[in-house]
């Protein structure tokens, strides 16, 4: 047998893993030491954030934001029409450059490379300044929330039209940033702001769900920025005195409500096996947040309450079940950057809380030692999980 | 029926600009086909880090006849709201604002939902030094803003002149 391909890229975990199956097949009669070393040679080891990629997306990074900046500088030299011509020029090329460069690598077959992710950053980059250079020129008034939201759409009708996954996380970005900030923009009140991150969550996994079945894909993306946004907003939410006293039903936070609605009862109805939950949670936890909101303790710094203690308590208590719960999801769907993003959030959420409420009535090391067996116990819970949990597949799928 | 890869690309850009469009509607359709008036305009502040520098404008004439920097209209509403106006020599003032879309023209269609009635002639985007320049001699002077109203009310924000 002759290595007629390039060898593939596979992550030393993944040779590691090889190597001992190799081992195994050969001891068990179904493979010589030949066709073991052939298969083996036939990949060759890369790490996950190699060099190449990290500066690839930097210097992506650094283009797009360079180009928005320089929208920005009002470059007095050239008048704005011209301004918008070249930003648009710029536009146009790099978003076909970045899909030339993506069926080249298609039609050669050649090894995955992060160059084309980096060019689509570029170009999503690019619709924003394009965007923003209209909007200069035609003296749109400032800090306009709708700005984000059409350069939002632009970038996710390139992922989709593309089927590509950089401009789809980057539009998800977008799109969440831009309905949190419409909404406090029209609604200055916590609730308000605690709602647009829930309800975006619950859109964002619904989305998730339908996409199970149409474009499993995407399904991934969406669902990490579900989790990211139900964390985010249940932290804001578990802030002592975050405002729920004047709530105002924002035309775009009830559209937001109706619109998560009609899709989460679309993915519970649609969505296939347990991801069909998975909206419905996400749902749970925004009336759970709202309540938390509304529950609003007296929270004097001189005299601390039973209510302020309970209020602190059935926050982190919540928190903490959120966060197995995305740890759970991280490893049902097999992504580490859930499982990561629990752990952080875990982190944050009870150093925070400690601080803002614990602190008052347990002084000085007390309170480190008091964090430190809380983390202890947390880690150990959720070791305990995880492995029941991976036990529990293992089982099923033997 | 399955488009092909360029196919789907140009689609991608010709929505991706119509977006562009539908992003600044209010003040194309105002400078396309809207008339040009004259607003008495005094200076806020600046920097929008998307934009940059900018000089945040305020209108006199059009606030409440008491000087409040508000429209007058006492309601429990938020959303849209019409300014209506009339000439008073060389400039428009402000009549009376209203929920309902007025029968004659022109007036201003505005949002008050925030803090601050916004009717998409706030921002005069300049640079850095300009935008200075520009703030301190309306500060000190009788400034103007030239102005284009379409039909609708859509109101595009051409430039300022001081006096």
């Amino acid at each position: 047998m002759t290595t007629l391909h390039p060898p593939r890229p596979a992550s030393r975990h993944q040779i590691d893993w090889l190597t001992g199956e190799l081992a195994h097949w050969q001891s068990a009669g179904w493979l010589d030491s030949r066709h073991a070393d052939e298969i083996l040679h036939s990949y060759r080891p890369t790490s996950r954030l190699s060099l190449s990629r990290l500066v690839l997306t930097l210097g992506a990074g650094f283009v797009g934001v360079g180009m928005i900046w320089l929208v920005a500088a009002n470059l007095d030299a050239l008048p704005p029409a011209l301004r918008f011509g070249v930003v648009a020029a710029f536009w146009v090329v790099t978003t076909a450059g970045a899909e030339w460069l993506a069926g080249r690598r298609e039609h050669t077959g050649s090894i995955p490379s992060p160059v084309v992710g980096a060019a689509r950053s570029v170009a999503s980059l690019a619709f924003g300044a394009v965007v923003f250079q209209a909007a200069q020129s035609l003296q749109v008034p400032a800090y306009e929330p709708k700005l984000v939201g059409f350069w939002a759409l632009g970038v996710l009708v390139l992922g989709y039209a593309t089927r590509a996954e950089t401009p789809l996380v980057i539009g998800l970005g977008l799109a969440a940033g831009w309905y949190v900030w419409q909404v406090a923009w029209s609604t200055p009140d916590g609730l308000g702001v605690v709602l647009a991150f829930l309800v975006s969550g619950v859109v964002a996994a619904s989305v998730a769900t339908l996409h199970g079945r149409w474009w499993p894909d995407f399904a991934a993306p969406w669902r990490e920025v579900a989790a990211l946004l139900v964390l985010v907003g249940l932290f804001v939410a578990a802030i002592p005195e975050i405002g729920g006293d004047d709530v105002a039903w924002s035309a775009s936070l009830v559209a937001g409500l109706a619109t998560a609605g009609v899709l989460a009862v679309a993915a519970v109805t649609l969505g296939a096996g347990r991801a069909g939950l998975e909206p419905l949670v996400a749902a749970v936890l925004t009336a759970a947040a709202a309540g938390l909101v509304l529950w609003d303790p007296p929270n004097d710094p001189a005299s601390l309450t039973a209510s302020d203690v309970s209020h602190a308590v059935v926050a982190v208590v919540l928190y903490v079940a959120v966060a197995v719960l995305v740890a759970v999801l991280g490893v049902l769907h097999d992504s580490w950057r859930l499982t990561a993003m629990a752990t952080v959030a875990l982190v944050l959420f009870t150093t925070v809380q400690s601080f803002a409420v614990f602190a008052r009535i347990i002084d000085g090391a007390w309170l480190f030692l008091l964090l430190g067996v809380v983390f202890l116990a947390t880690g150990y819970g959720f070791d305990r999980a995880r492995r029941e949990l991976a036990s529990t597949l293992e089982g099923d799928a033997s | 029926m399955t488009l092909s890869t360029p196919a789907r690309l140009g689609l991608a850009l010709l929505v991706q600009l119509a977006l562009v469009g539908a992003a600044v509607t209010p003040q194309l359709s105002a400078r396309v086909s809207g008339e040009e008036y004259l607003l008495r305009v005094a200076p806020l502040d600046p920097i929008d880090p998307f934009r940059g520098a900018y000089v945040a404008l305020d209108y006199p004439d059009l606030r409440a006849a008491d000087g409040s920097r508000t429209t007058g209209l006492d309601d429990d509403h938020r959303g849209t709201i019409y300014l209506p106006l009339e000439r008073e020599g060389d400039v428009w003032v402000l009549t009376a604002a209203t929920r309902t879309r007025p029968t004659t023209s022109p007036y201003l269609t505005c949002d008050d939902r925030s803090w601050l009635v916004r009717c998409g002639i706030e921002s005069l985007f300049l640079p850095q030094d300009e935008a200075r320049a520009l703030e301190r001699a309306v500060a000190s002077g009788e400034a103007m803003a030239r102005v284009r109203i379409d039909g609708r009310g859509h109101a595009a924000l051409l430039g300022v002149d001081v006096e």
